[in-house]
């Protein structure tokens, strides 16, 4: 009885061995990308990734498989419904529909989009309001062994999506990998990333979201309404501002509604308004705006006008190190 | 040979007798799940937002939930929660339940809850998973039982 076992750890560890030095020998060139420095809001830009196949495939000679490619835009893009994907290559040209959420990346357990988010993150912006969405090619590839040697295997996606209505600048993130590969993190060859130099979207809502550069003062989550819980932060690191070398932060803020009539205003400073000193020159407060400002059941706070103070109320910081107070409207889109 | 093809078959059909009696089995054994049993005092243990973990930012030492056997449950004090007032709860299957159904009183509209009520370290936790403001954000309350 114990043959056929003894037999199938033979053939398991056999595939094993073909698969690792299948791996190991194949992969993509290295991941670039086109992208403006300036799009206009709501009008759809066109980025381009650039990448290759490397196939030295030792067993069992050809390799068949589905391009991969990722893009990671802010949320308010709605990427997920508008965006466009599409490839050029040598092997022929095609389009690449969105993997569905049901369908698991093996490794993490999490929809691909989720996995991603996990592994590549957000680059270099600094706050987080981005998604990552993964697509596949409806058609496969067969490569056969060394076959860059002899023909140009290099690809081109590009990616076609309207921007969102927002002014904002910030990174995007690209990737692109093979369909029957997974996202191990220790893997360097099947999938290739990179986020792009700074985009600007001009001519559209609001001020600038800037994702990119240090902000004096941010509120996490980017999207949220008074009764969300929500976090200010002062970046006493970005700049020299009156309350260098201040160890006591306060937050002195009004509440306004949706017609513009001031709710409420708290100026004191206690143990309400007190940031915490979290390290690396930053301070935070999280706050429910509700409850911090004493909001009735039948009022809505609709923005916040505030401004970091010393312990004395006599020095303040407001935005872009002005006098000029920070302001944060509530909004879930 | 020819014994050794015995063997392959003696050992199929024992193979195919044990997994039919399993399933027999299995199909015999009565769930006795008992019903969820929420009622009482819970104090908020852990609040993460977006999978933050805010609990040791904020000052959450005040707020509990308490239910009740008449099916009514009230809230210590005002705190960003899912509702604002007392009222009724009910629990979408007593046994199995996935979602904890709050209806405030004076309102008609009721507020489905995701539900979870793991054991932690020997002790029920009540978890309780929903948004605040935007459906964007997702905050989770882990209460455990005071005494």
């Amino acid at each position: 009885m114990k043959r056929p076992f003894q037999k199938l750890t033979y053939l398991y560890l056999l595939i094993g061995l073909g698969m690792t030095l299948f791996l190991v020998h194949c992969g993509l060139t290295a991941l670039t990308v086109t992208v403006p420095t300036q799009a206009k809001a709501n009008e759809i830009a066109t980025f381009y990734m650039h990448s290759g196949a490397e196939p030295q495939i030792e067993e069992p000679n050809t390799y068949t498989t589905q391009l991969l490619a990722g893009i990671m835009v802010p949320k308010s893009w709605n990427a997920r419904k508008n965006a466009v994907l599409t490839y050029t290559s040598s092997k022929g040209n095609g389009t690449l529909r969105m993997i569905p959420d049901a369908e698991t990346e093996p490794v993490s357990g999490l929809s691909w989009h989720e996995a991603a988010k996990k592994m590549f993150g957000i680059g270099p912006n600094l706050i987080d309001d981005f998604e990552w969405i993964i697509y596949r090619s409806t058609q496969s590839f067969t490569f056969v062994n060394n076959e860059h040697q002899t023909a140009d295997l290099s690809f081109d996606v590009k990616v076609e999506c309207r921007v969102g209505p927002e002014n904002m600048l910030a990174s995007l993130g690209f990737y692109v990998g093979s369909s029957i590969e997974n996202l191990r993190p220790e893997d360097t060859d099947y999938k290739k990333y990179t986020f792009s130099n700074p985009l600007e979207i001009i001519e559209g809502e609001g001020d600038l979201i800037d994702f990119v550069n240090p902000q004096l003062g941010t509120v996490q989550p980017v999207k949220s309404l008074d009764n969300d819980i929500v976090t200010l932060t002062f970046d006493a690191g970005v700049t020299n501002t009156d309350l260098d070398d201040m160890d006591e932060i306060y937050l002195s803020a009004k509440a306004f509604d949706e017609t513009g009539q001031l709710l409420d205003e708290i100026t004191t400073r206690d143990d309400k308004t007190k940031l915490t000193d979290v390290g690396g020159k930053k301070f935070i407060l999280d706050l429910w705006p509700r409850g911090y400002f004493n909001i009735q059941k039948e009022s809505r706070i609709a923005k916040l006008e505030y401004f970091y103070t010393d312990a004395t109320g006599t020095k303040k910081v407001g935005y872009g190190n002005t006098d000029e107070p920070f302001t944060y409207t509530f909004r879930c889109e | 040979m020819h014994m050794k093809r015995l063997s392959h078959w003696v050992f199929t059909v024992l193979s195919l007798i044990t997994l039919s009696s399993c399933e027999e089995e299995m199909s015999n054994i009565v769930t006795d799940e008992t019903a969820k049993d929420v009622t009482g005092n819970w104090k908020v243990l852990k609040l993460t937002r977006n999978g933050e973990d805010l609990s040791k930012r904020l000052d959450l030492n005040d707020f509990q939930i308490s239910f009740k056997t008449d099916g009514t449950y009230s809230l210590s004090e005002q705190l960003p929660f899912v509702v604002n007032d007392a009222g009724n709860y009910t629990l979408s299957d007593p046994q199995f339940p996935f979602s904890l159904i709050l209806q405030p009183e004076g309102e008609t509209t009721e507020v489905p809850v995701k539900f979870q009520f793991p054991v932690v370290k020997g002790k029920r936790q009540l978890s309780l998973t929903f948004s605040l403001g935007c459906s964007s954000n997702t905050y989770q309350f882990d209460f455990e039982r005071q005494n």
